[in-house]
């Protein structure tokens, strides 16, 4: 675990790391603690003199066609995207390590059909799988959602942590281990995903990105979170007939979503320089 | 590959791209004859035969070119008045007479003919009617033609109808749903293959355009028939531009690249966007939908029972009673709906010379719940009987605005006399999915209707094939029915129809909204047909053209 | 070098095998009923018969598998229920437009991407350098769609400049007009997805160049007194071309989805408004004939680019 302060450490260094740390750490506190501090996102009356207000002091971020403040459907928002995010990584990472792991200690027969399956998983691009899932009749609560996302982001990470398993395998203190009585599996499994964690945790910060657009876009479609829960890529959709008269209704949403796939994009390269200095 | 190369191409690239963009508009040679139109639409018109118009090839993205291809025999009076001989406009045939009160006699008028040259006959419309009838072709179709018994051709140009009884709308049944096809085009090709001929690619009709190409996905191009019989129509290009998002159309028109739309998209400030272009005109015309919010007769979680809450028809009422529908309809639409009299839109004539509908009495409404046993026992704001809370939710679709905002007033008005509601907004195809199930306490329905008030028999009769509430009143049944067989006073039989549904309070009858169309200013003489928008295109002026 | 292509091939067809297998299980096991169709055109129940039937719906699993394959070896993805037109046709009819738009959106990667990639490892670290990076990593975050309305909103349709949707107007006439009349509708929505992709490509070749810039024979170069213009252009560039040239069989999916959110945006009649229209109306076959289409066109480019690279470097042949 030192080598993953290590990293933070030098993460936190770069310029360009440091504003994408601080900016994800202001989203996450303000995630926490915002639908606190902000105005009621929906006001019952009031509909017609409110709707698509300019910003003002009253509200920063201004309004959108039924009168709810901007800026707190944003911050609220922020709340749904990371942790639909957060959750999906966390499963897709959880998944492909355990198979990557399983494909490249056991190898074998076991690791060509798991690699021949990721491959053809691979070979549809997830938009259209989940597309194609969505489309399905049920209502698609949030908690599936994310499971579906989870499930159809692992399948590179796999391959990723194969690769790092077969290379460490070659390496002189895990042969050592292993001669000095294997103690369990469970000992290796320690030594290989603790040096593996590196490239995870890279992967993990970009795949926090990539989701985030992927269900920005889903919400977009109609297919991701349902409203009236507030998401970023849903209150795109509703600004959309507005854009001329009321272009703060997308635009913020919009620039909420650059900023923190950019501020997860930046944290990511600089972990990526961090543990493999070579491809700066 | 040197760097030189490759900035080359870069710059090469750029100035492509610079000149392209400045290329003007009008490079198309035919954009500077204004005696054109383009028309946007969200579906593609896959299959503009009549007799082919089932299932999704019954979109009106497909109906409308149809209608502009085929002429009807005759076609709805600006009264859009269905019952009765009188009232109907010409079109294929010039006159019609009554033999006896189950038989009816159409002349064809000799000038007209199918777009090859050939002329209008008998057996054209007999071949078409033999098509039209069979339910194994057009199950439809056939359903909806099932009170016509014959129809045989008296020579070249009489034809003659024969019905199974003597009701109100025989005309109307037999040139509304479908116009003729020309037998000698089709005669030859077995009736199940029509729909994957060649025909069905280039189709042959007898209306004011003809069929000049479609491009996939992207446009349909007519251009006007020299030859109508009716006057050759003064717009010589029709194009049907295919965008399937509403947000993409309103862009395509206001940028200059399109004349005319059937209608504007939710929201409202789309319509002050139209306003504001100075070269386009909102057209109103009657809509062919109501709005209603409905009760579910059953119970949601076992559909052999009555709903526990809704069952009763004072609470019902007292809903009804309880909310400001006025207020409503008109803090969402503006000027542009009003409240129906029972589910009639702007389009159903028997809707003239029906009452106001109900004001709200909040008053009123809380005594109907009170005398039920409804009241706040435990003082949570909420009513309650039994100790069930009555609590009722409204399913409806995500993908309306103006539903959405009008359930949101409803359950903020509801809130006030101590019903709480709960708002379920779910995507189209998992509502209508409940809704057929019967899975709901307050459906938001937008029901789409025909000219034809006998139309009402399929949400409001108790074996109506829409009638997911399971609604039940054998004396609304039997009004309907007499209604459509009434051949004499048949406005004041449908009023008893109204009546008695309103007394039922099957729904909150909420809007009848008036529709808007956009049109390029340019265009003169501009109506709008509520039952096939753009059939009255060949009607139409254009200004600046010779 | 046959040996390794033949493998590669056989790999390359496993792989898609296994891609519909898996798609076809997948929309298997997925509850809810295909046939159900929206109130007005509501099917009688002998139309959901019959078209169950004409589906194969109502054969167990197996048998519908190995339908699907058989089919498909055929060309046949069966028939819409949207359009009632065989899919194969719809797809076809669809593809050109997205390959126009694909196209050129990776030739505009592939040339600005080259072009800045390379500028930008010449002038390492410089402030030119930064900013270049963090704004294309900016738009690499931005999405598609949003980007998409925007230009469309503020260049289409406000100020009118470039028309804001569609492939071409109606109303063109000539072939030199036509296509400078779909060149222009081309415009914006290339732009768009080139914004959010062309990051990928930019920093690859940077890095790439970077790479063989450390390298002993450029140093030697350079030593040597040759013009640093030459060294870049003439000796380190080739051999940094070779990464980035196989960056495309990877570009694909990229590309594809980015499509999807492009073409509905800007109503461009390609295979991803017609995905989209799919999933709306849930016309099963044609989302499922789209989804074939596309794996099938991913493990092509990822072949192609594999053969590219065996072809560029022979030592990847021997492994």
């Amino acid at each position: 675990m030192s080598t993953l302060r290590e990293a933070l450490g030098a993460v936190w260094r770069t310029p360009r790391g440091r504003a994408g740390m601080g900016f994800l750490a202001f989203l996450a506190l303000l995630a926490l603690l915002g639908p606190l501090a902000l105005p009621e996102p929906f006001r019952q009356f009031d509909l017609e003199e409110l709707a698509n207000a300019a910003p003002s002091v009253d509200h920063p971020f201004g309004t959108d066609q039924l009168s709810r403040d901007v800026l707190s459907r944003v911050v609220s928002g922020a709340r749904i995207s990371l942790a639909v995010a957060a959750l999906a990584v966390g499963l897709s990472v959880t998944l492909g390590a355990a198979v990557g792991l399983v494909a490249g200690y056991w190898g074998g027969v076991l690791d060509a059909v798991l690699m021949r399956l990721v491959d053809g998983a691979l070979a549809v691009p997830r938009l259209f799988l989940l597309l194609l899932v969505l489309s399905v009749p049920d209502r698609v609560p949030l908690a599936a959602l994310i499971l579906l996302i989870g499930t159809t982001g692992w399948f590179a990470t796999s391959r990723l942590v194969r690769a790092e398993v077969l290379r460490l395998r070659e390496e002189t203190f895990v042969r050592a281990a292993e001669a000095l009585g294997a103690s369990r599996r469970r000992v290796i499994f320690r030594h290989l995903l603790v040096n593996a964690a590196g490239p995870l945790l890279v992967a993990a910060t970009l795949g926090v990105g990539d989701v985030i657009l992927l269900e920005a876009g889903l919400s977009f479609l109609g297919l991701g979170v349902q409203p009236p829960t507030p998401s970023w890529g849903g209150m795109i959709l509703d600004g959309r007939p507005v854009l001329e008269a009321a272009p703060w209704v997308s635009v913020f949403p919009g620039a909420a979503i650059i900023l923190t796939v950019l501020a997860t994009n930046l944290v990511g390269d600089a972990l990526r320089d961090a543990f493999d200095p070579r491809g700066a | 590959m040197t760097r030189w190369t490759l900035e080359a191409w870069l710059g090469a690239g750029l100035a492509a791209t610079v000149m392209v963009a400045g290329a003007p508009r009008a490079w198309a040679q035919r954009a500077s004859d204004p005696a054109r139109i383009v028309i946007l639409t969200g579906g593609e018109a896959a299959g503009p035969v009549p007799t082919l118009n089932e299932g999704p090839l019954g979109a009106t993205s497909n109906t409308d070119v149809t209608d502009q291809l085929f002429l009807h025999l005759a076609e709805l009076g600006p009264t859009l008045v269905t019952t009765g001989d009188r009232g109907f406009e010409p079109g294929l045939a010039r006159s019609w007479t009554r033999r006896d009160s189950v038989t009816l006699v159409f002349d064809l008028d000799p000038r007209a003919t199918w777009q090859d040259g050939a002329p209008v006959t008998a057996q054209d419309v007999v071949f078409t009617f033999a098509r039209a009838r069979n339910p194994a072709l057009a199950p439809s179709l056939s359903r909806l033609l099932r009170r016509i018994t014959s129809v045989t051709a008296e020579g070249e140009r009489r034809v003659v109808f024969r019905y199974t009884r003597p009701y109100g709308e025989q005309l109307y049944d037999a040139v509304f749903h479908t116009a003729p096809l020309p037998a000698h085009l089709l005669a030859h090709i077995p009736a199940e293959s029509l729909a994957r001929s060649a025909f069905v690619q280039a189709p042959v009709g007898s209306g004011p355009y003809r069929w000049v190409r479609r491009v996939a996905g992207q446009f349909v191009e007519l251009e006007a028939n020299p030859r109508f019989f009716l006057g050759a129509p003064a717009i010589r290009h029709v194009f049907y531009r295919l965008a399937t998002d509403p947000e993409a159309r309103m862009n395509l028109l206001l940028g200059g690249e399109a004349d005319a739309m059937d209608n504007v998209p939710p929201p409202r400030t789309n319509v002050d966007r139209v306003n504001a272009a100075g070269n386009l005109r909102l057209v109103p015309f009657a809509s062919s939908t109501v709005g209603y919010l409905l009760f579910n007769q059953r119970d949601p979680r076992d559909t052999s029972r009555p709903h526990p809450i809704l069952g009763d028809r004072d609470v019902r009422r007292a809903i009804v009673l309880a909310l400001d529908r006025h207020k409503m309809v008109r803090a969402t639409f503006g000027p542009t709906a009003d409240v129906p009299f029972g589910p009639t839109s702007p389009m159903l004539w028997i809707r003239r010379g029906a009452p106001a509908p109900a004001r709200a009495d909040v008053a009123e409404a809380r005594r109907l719940l009170a005398a039920r046993g409804w009241a706040d026992h435990d003082g949570d704001g909420t009513l309650d009987r039994n100790g069930s809370p009555l609590t009722l939710r409204i399913l409806l679709t995500i993908t309306s605005a103006t539903r959405m905002q009008i359930a949101q007033q409803v359950q903020e008005q509801l809130r006030q006399i101590g019903i709480r509601i709960e708002l379920e907004g779910v995507e189209f195809a998992l509502y209508n999915e409940r809704r057929n199930q019967g899975r709901f306490d307050l459906d938001f329905a937008s029901a789409s209707q025909d000219p034809s008030p006998t139309g009402l028999a399929q949400s409001w009769s108790c074996s109506g094939g829409r009638n997911v509430a399971q609604f039940c009143d054998p004396v609304v049944d039997s009004l309907i029915d007499a209604a459509g067989i009434a051949t004499g006073n048949t406005e004041r039989a449908w009023q008893a129809v109204l009546q008695r549904i309103e007394a039922d309070a099957p729904a909150v009858f909420m809007y009848a909204p008036t529709f808007f169309a956009v049109v390029d200013r340019r265009f003169g003489n501009v109506r709008i047909r509520p039952e096939s928008l753009w059939l009255g295109l060949r009607e139409w002026t254009v200004a600046g053209s010779r | 070098m046959r040996r390794w292509l033949v493998r590669r091939t056989l790999q390359a067809a496993l792989t898609l095998l296994i891609a519909l297998v898996l798609l076809f299980l997948l929309i298997h096991i997925l509850p809810g009923d295909p046939l159900a169709r929206e109130g007005e055109h509501a099917l009688t129940p002998e139309q959901t018969e019959a078209l169950r039937a004409r589906y194969g719906l109502d054969r167990p699993l197996f048998g519908q598998l190995a339908a699907f394959l058989g089919g498909l070896a055929k060309g046949d993805l069966g028939v819409s229920i949207q359009y009632g037109r065989p899919v194969t046709e719809l797809l076809l009819e669809r593809l050109p437009a997205t390959a126009l738009l694909g196209g050129t959106v990776l030739l505009l990667n592939f040339v600005l991407g080259v072009w800045l990639g390379v500028r930008q490892a010449v002038r390492k670290d410089s402030r030119e350098d930064r900013w270049i990076t963090t704004l294309s990593l900016a738009g690499y975050a931005t999405p598609s769609f949003w980007l998409g309305i925007v230009l469309a909103g503020f260049v289409g349709v406000r100020w009118r400049l470039l028309p804001p949707a569609g492939m071409r107007d109606p109303l063109g006439g000539g072939t030199v007009a036509t296509a400078v009349d779909i060149l222009r509708h081309l415009i914006l929505p290339a732009l768009t997805l080139s914004i959010v992709s062309i990051a990928g490509t930019m920093r690859y070749q940077r890095a790439a160049l970077l790479e063989v810039l450390r390298l002993p024979y450029i140093v030697t170069a350079r030593a040597k007194g040759l013009p640093e213009s030459m060294v870049i252009w003439r000796h380190a560039w080739r051999n940094a071309l070779f990464p980035v040239l196989t960056l495309f069989g990877l570009w694909l999916p990229i590309l594809v989805s980015g499509s999807v959110f492009v073409e509905s945006v800007f109503a461009w009649p390609g295979l991803g408004s017609l995905a989209i229209g799919a999933v709306g109306n849930r016309d099963y076959p044609l989302l499922v004939g789209a989804a074939v289409l596309v794996a099938a066109v991913v493990v092509l480019g990822t072949w192609l680019s594999d053969v590219a690279y065996a072809v560029l470097d022979p030592r990847v042949r021997t492994s």
